[in-house]
């Protein structure tokens, strides 16, 4: 089964202290310490349980800037076969659209039976690249799967997908088809600093816009159908009650401002 | 699976003669299915090995009490540290080994916490960083290093290497607050590394990642050639163990706080005013004890400080009984049920009738105060850090 596997280089925030950019349209990236986006590195481990299970090659493709050859050094270190970065100026500012249209150009003349992708990204939570990604390409999807499992003849996979509330919708879809990835799907693998030394030895390959049957109208902030008016951080306000009293008592008075508030 | 030719030759197996006193003298035998000296048989007598099969691996705290005991001089500990390599290489490893390992490499250390808040247990407190001004550089796989950054420059005679636990867990930061003081009462002229600290990597060594280990020496040592250090104090035996023994290209001297503590209280630098009386006893943490054979510079400095009775462990000094907080064992849960080893300790404490068990360790510390309150203990017994009763024997 040959997979293919979207992944993005993304900020870790934890605990990071993000500062808006001068333009106001995007955030510094200084001092913050990138990683595979979290989603991602379930749609990777996905992939290399199918290979375990019924061999074929993985590749991963990043739409993303030189950096990200250490997230696909990652993943070609935990058992993928091959990687793809496409990265050109021209790209910046392309929204999940956009972004979905360069990928399908690198990815349509792939032999492939299913694509994965995260279910959204980290750092802008669109969760579009995937499902627009299936609708260029032509295959059906599958969106916020919780688990898969593949028919003998390997031609059609039974998937969860998460609702609301813990309810699982479940559906048949036939291949090739794309998938995005919830988190919780799997336990990711560990790629080892040695492991990720010896995938040095794997070519990343790297393409640009004119690499692509693509026009420049079609990606950037030319090519996007949204576009980023302004990114700020909400002023901090305190708005805190303390209840005090017994437990019965602050319960009491909990389930009071619950049903004020409409909440039950 | 593993083939097991190439492990009996590295590790000079064949030199075993299954004399069992390492299983012997094991803490984890009466507990865990861990069983060193089989597992060397194994190795001697199989091709193969299917060391997936064998959880128990995980279970060892490399307290090193197999190898202190070895006749032959082998390294029981550091075997089983190897069979974790080859599963840790492979990736296979339990997620929160590798939450751990893959916190340590983005963030400097093991426990999810930002770079930017390692050093807030000293806020307030005025001491002096030796990186002040500095950025941190970025890793690079390419180059197999971190590159870039800037390193800015206060400077001082001694590093207070302060530590991972000690400096991002709310118990133990308090330890590292009272160095502080303990430090500016001695007049010591010392500084930190502030947010440019990273890992020291000892654990990680022990949980089989060694790419991980050797990215943070290159990364340290080129930290401290960088703020000229030229002695360092740690407030962990661990970071002491790896510092003095096992980071090749370091060239400057490397003290446990314990020796360095003793040495100003035997010069009369370290005046105490007032007293601590307390029964107190003293756990012995293997990295310091077993491996290090710093045993009486603590004790030495407990006996010092006015008021405070000291009492004796059964077993003290190389026969302390391990906490489980070593080799890793703070990220992996043991394979089998039953009293964990601090419970022991603790309910031995409390025979002796000690009000206080002192420790000199940030994870003994953290495994002898749950094991207080699992046992019920809260309230009759406490777990203090030597400098803490240092501390408490100073006036401000």
């Amino acid at each position: 089964m040959d997979i293919v596997v979207c992944v993005k280089h993304v900020p870790d925030t934890t605990e990071a202290e993000i500062a808006i950019r001068d333009d106001g349209r995007g955030i510094k990236k200084e001092g913050l310490v990138f990683d595979i986006n979290e989603a991602d590195n379930y749609a990777i481990e996905e992939a290399l349980l199918l290979k375990e299970e019924f061999d074929g090659a993985i590749t991963v493709l990043t739409v993303g800037p030189p950096e990200a050859d250490e997230t696909l050094r990652m993943c070609l270190a935990k058992g993928a076969d091959q990687a793809v970065r496409l990265t050109d100026e021209r790209f910046e500012g392309s929204d999940g659209y956009a972004t979905a249209r360069i990928l399908a150009e690198a990815i349509k003349d792939m032999d492939y039976d299913l694509v994965l992708t995260g279910v959204q990204a980290d750092d802008d939570g669109s969760a579009q690249v995937g499902v627009t990604l299936a609708e260029v390409l032509g295959i059906p999807h599958a969106a916020l799967v919780v688990s898969t499992e593949t028919e003998e003849d390997e031609d059609r996979m039974t998937v969860h997908r998460e609702l609301e509330g813990g309810l699982h919708e479940v559906l048949e879809i036939e291949l090739p088809a794309l998938l995005t990835i919830q988190t919780g799907i799997n336990e990711p693998r560990y790629a080892s600093i040695f492991g990720i030394r010896k995938a040095m030895k794997k070519q990343i390959e790297v393409l640009n816009l004119d690499d692509l049957e693509l026009a420049e109208e079609a990606v950037g902030e030319a090519g996007s159908r949204t576009s980023l008016v302004k990114l700020f951080i909400p002023v901090v306000t305190a708005q805190a009650t303390i209840l005090e009293g017994s437990p019965e008592e602050v319960s009491g008075e909990l389930v009071t401002i619950f049903k004020n508030e409409g909440v039950i | 699976m593993l083939r097991t030719r190439k492990f009996v030759e590295q590790y000079d197996l064949l030199g075993c003669i299954q004399c069992g006193r390492c299983t012997g003298g094991c803490p984890l035998s009466l507990s865990s299915p861990l069983n060193i000296r089989r597992i060397i048989y194994e190795f001697l007598v199989r091709d193969k090995l299917d060391i997936k099969q064998m959880p128990e691996i995980w279970d060892c705290t490399t307290c090193s009490t197999c190898t202190l005991r070895c006749p032959k001089g082998l390294d029981p500990a550091m075997i089983l540290v190897g069979m974790r390599r080859v599963l840790t290489e492979g990736g296979r490893i339990k997620p929160t080994v590798r939450d751990a390992l893959e916190s340590t490499f983005k963030f400097g250390n093991p426990w999810g916490r930002g770079k930017n808040k390692r050093s807030d247990w000293a806020q307030g407190l005025n001491v002096k960083n030796l990186a002040e001004g500095g950025f941190p550089p970025k890793a690079c796989p390419e180059q197999g290093r971190r590159v870039g950054g800037d390193r800015g420059g206060a400077q001082a005679e001694i590093l207070y290497f302060v530590g991972c636990t000690p400096s991002y867990d709310d118990r133990v930061q308090a330890v590292a607050r009272a160095m502080v003081k303990v430090f500016e009462k001695a007049e010591v002229d010392f500084g930190i590394l502030g947010n440019e600290e990273i890992c020291c990597g000892s654990e990680m060594r022990r949980l089989g990642e060694e790419g991980l280990f050797e990215f943070l020496v290159e990364d340290s040592l080129e930290i401290f050639k960088q703020h000229g250090v030229k002695r360092m104090v740690t407030t962990s035996p661990h970071c002491y163990n790896t510092f003095k023994n096992e980071y090749e290209g370091l060239d400057f001297e490397v003290q446990h706080y314990t020796q360095f503590l003793a040495d100003l209280i035997e010069r009369g630098k370290l005046v105490f005013s007032e007293e601590v009386n307390k029964v107190v006893t003293y756990h012995d943490p293997c990295y310091l004890g077993k491996q290090n054979q710093i045993y009486d510079e603590p004790r030495a400095i407990l006996q010092s400080i006015p008021g405070l009775k000291f009492v004796e462990f059964d077993r003290s000094r190389e026969r302390s009984l391990c906490c489980e907080g070593g080799g890793g064992r703070m990220w992996v849960e043991a394979s089998s049920g039953g009293e964990r080893l601090a419970e022991t300790r603790v309910k031995d404490a409390l025979a002796l009738g000690a009000e206080v068990i002192a420790t000199a360790c940030p994870f003994c510390m953290l495994t002898l105060e749950d094991a207080v309150k699992t046992t019920g203990a809260e309230g009759s017994i406490e777990v203090l850090d030597i400098v803490e009763l240092v501390a408490q024997a100073i006036s401000t």
